[in-house]
């Protein structure tokens, strides 16, 4: 095993291409033998939810919504760090409060400043 | 199963020897994970999802993954009435499912138009344009009468044949994958029926 | 609310050239109904709307009704009032016939709820609502071109498999049966 320390990796590496290949034969070899396939045009239409899809699915969108997807993500990543610090809130020192108040307040400045140059309205 | 006898087999079992073959293995392995589709077309489907839930619990027969995409599903229970605006998305959704695929035709409404058979709306009945395998009368009926319907399906699965002159349908080239969409007419669906697929019941008349 | 006789003649001394009638319902429970000049029916209901002693802000039905034989179609509004509550006054419109002239002025502008509605009568009935905000068919797909709620309605001719036939059907089953035969 010393001699050859990349023997595990090889291993690994077979079991990995053998594990998804044994399936895909035998559905191959269960096609061949039992079930014919039957490809239809609705069968193999890219949507599946029955209508039939109308018009292109390349549309125009809004570059405001950039800055809005941007805030909101600003907003949720906030949260996660606003939860372990409401768990630990007692536990905390001063200073650390202090430093987590200036975040939030940080964050609440680029909600004023998002706020006051209207990118909050969608329209 | 030629060779062995069923007797034989059932003592083999007391012995704690199973022998089985892969006709029995492949239909007992679907028969016990029949995927429906996720939807329902009206009251029915009430139905339907208070027999998923924990009271009748569909999961018992394997069948508790409703699937939100045809592409994975393997049972089409239609579940409540078929309007003729509707029909030809249901057929759209059939077809999508890979096969084998089982239908069920769930209340009065799926199986013939029920209460609505006359109205201008209505399909007469889902078997019109799909194959239908197990038919649930009741208005609607019972989530026990779903209940048993689908185990209805599964003596049906567990009974078909891979190979041979009546192997079921999917396994036979010949039979089509795919049946026809209706289109949206001036007065009526065109076709109003697939003719291949449906004839209607000789009525034994008296005059 | 004031009796329909009353709202008749204040509507007829506010729209002196308007043809406004009173026409009783055959049900001695229930209110008489106005029948309106459909060229003055978004005036009226507007007035309707906004005169102070009725202030009729809320359509909740908005039906249609075939009368073949006289040879017209009528939509028939139900108004209530959210802010005096009471209800419901009646108003009815006539078509001038059932085929050619069977344009209605819309009061989707005045009500908002007649909406869907007025287009449900589009649909069945085939009125036509002029400055309706977008009319299409609700019920049945673009395509079709019949009214099935016209009592001269024909379903299409499917009546191959009636096991429990009786009365019309039986009669159409028969005609189908005989057709084929």
């Amino acid at each position: 095993m010393n001699s050859q320390p990349y023997l595990s990796l090889v291993v690994f590496a077979v079991v990995a291409a053998v594990f998804p290949l044994v399936p895909l034969i035998l559905a191959r070899l269960w096609f061949y033998f039992f079930a014919p396939l039957k490809p239809g045009e609705s069968k193999n239409a890219t949507y599946e939810c029955g209508l039939v899809s109308e018009g292109d699915a390349r549309i125009q969108f809004k570059a405001h919504y950039y800055l809005y997807a941007i805030v909101f993500l600003i907003f949720d990543v906030e949260t996660i760090f606003l939860l372990p610090f409401a768990t630990a809130f007692l536990n905390l020192s001063v200073g650390a409060v202090l430093a987590m108040l200036v975040f939030v307040l940080l964050l609440v400045e680029g909600l004023v400043w998002a706020w006051s140059k209207g990118y909050l309205e969608w329209d | 199963m030629s060779v062995l006898s069923d007797s034989l087999i059932e003592d083999l079992k007391k012995q704690g020897v199973l022998v089985t073959s892969i006709e029995a293995l492949y239909n007992w392995g679907r028969s016990n994970s029949v995927w429906p589709l996720q939807f329902g077309l009206a009251c029915c489907a009430i139905e339907m999802i208070a027999a998923s839930m924990a009271r009748f619990d569909l999961s018992r027969f394997g069948s508790e993954v409703f699937r939100p995409s045809p592409r994975q599903a393997d049972l089409m229970i239609v579940s409540g009435t078929v309007t003729k605006k509707m029909a030809p998305q249901v057929v759209r959704l059939f077809n999508q499912m890979p096969d084998p695929k089982y239908v069920i035709a769930m209340g009065a409404c799926a199986i013939s138009g029920g209460p609505f058979k006359q109205g201008y709306n209505v399909l007469k009945g889902v078997d019109r344009f799909i194959p239908v395998d197990i038919y649930i009368p009741g208005c609607p009926p019972r989530p026990e009468a779903l209940l048993h319907g689908l185990m209805e399906l599964q003596k049906k699965i567990r009974a078909q044949k891979l190979t041979g002159e009546n192997r079921a349908k999917y396994f036979d080239a010949a039979q089509p994958g795919e049946y026809p969409i209706p289109s949206f007419g001036e007065h009526d669906l065109e076709p109003s029926k697939n003719a291949a697929l449906w004839s209607p019941a000789q009525v034994a008349r008296k005059d | 609310m004031e009796t329909p006789e009353n709202i008749l003649a204040r509507l007829q001394a506010a729209f002196p050239s308007a043809k406004i009638e009173l026409l009783p319902n055959g049900c001695p429970s229930q209110p008489p109904s106005l029948l309106l000049d459909p060229a003055f029916a978004c005036e009226i209901a507007t007035f309707l709307k906004n005169d102070a002693a009725l202030r009729l802000d809320h359509a909740t039905n908005v039906t249609g009704v075939d009368w073949p034989k006289e040879g017209y179609i009528e939509a028939v509004y139900h108004l209530f009032s959210m802010e005096k509550k009471h209800g419901p006054l009646i108003i009815r419109l006539r078509t001038a016939n059932r085929d050619t002239a069977v344009v209605l002025p819309s009061l989707t502008p005045v009500w908002r709820s007649a909406d869907l509605q007025e287009r449900e009568i589009f649909d069945l009935f085939g009125i036509k609502f002029e400055g309706h905000p977008d009319l299409r068919r609700i019920l049945m797909w673009d395509g079709f071109k019949d009214h099935p709620m016209r009592k001269d309605y024909v379903a299409p001719d499917d009546f191959e498999y009636e096991p429990t036939a009786h009365d019309d059907v039986l009669e159409r089953a028969q005609q189908h049966f005989s057709k084929n035969a």
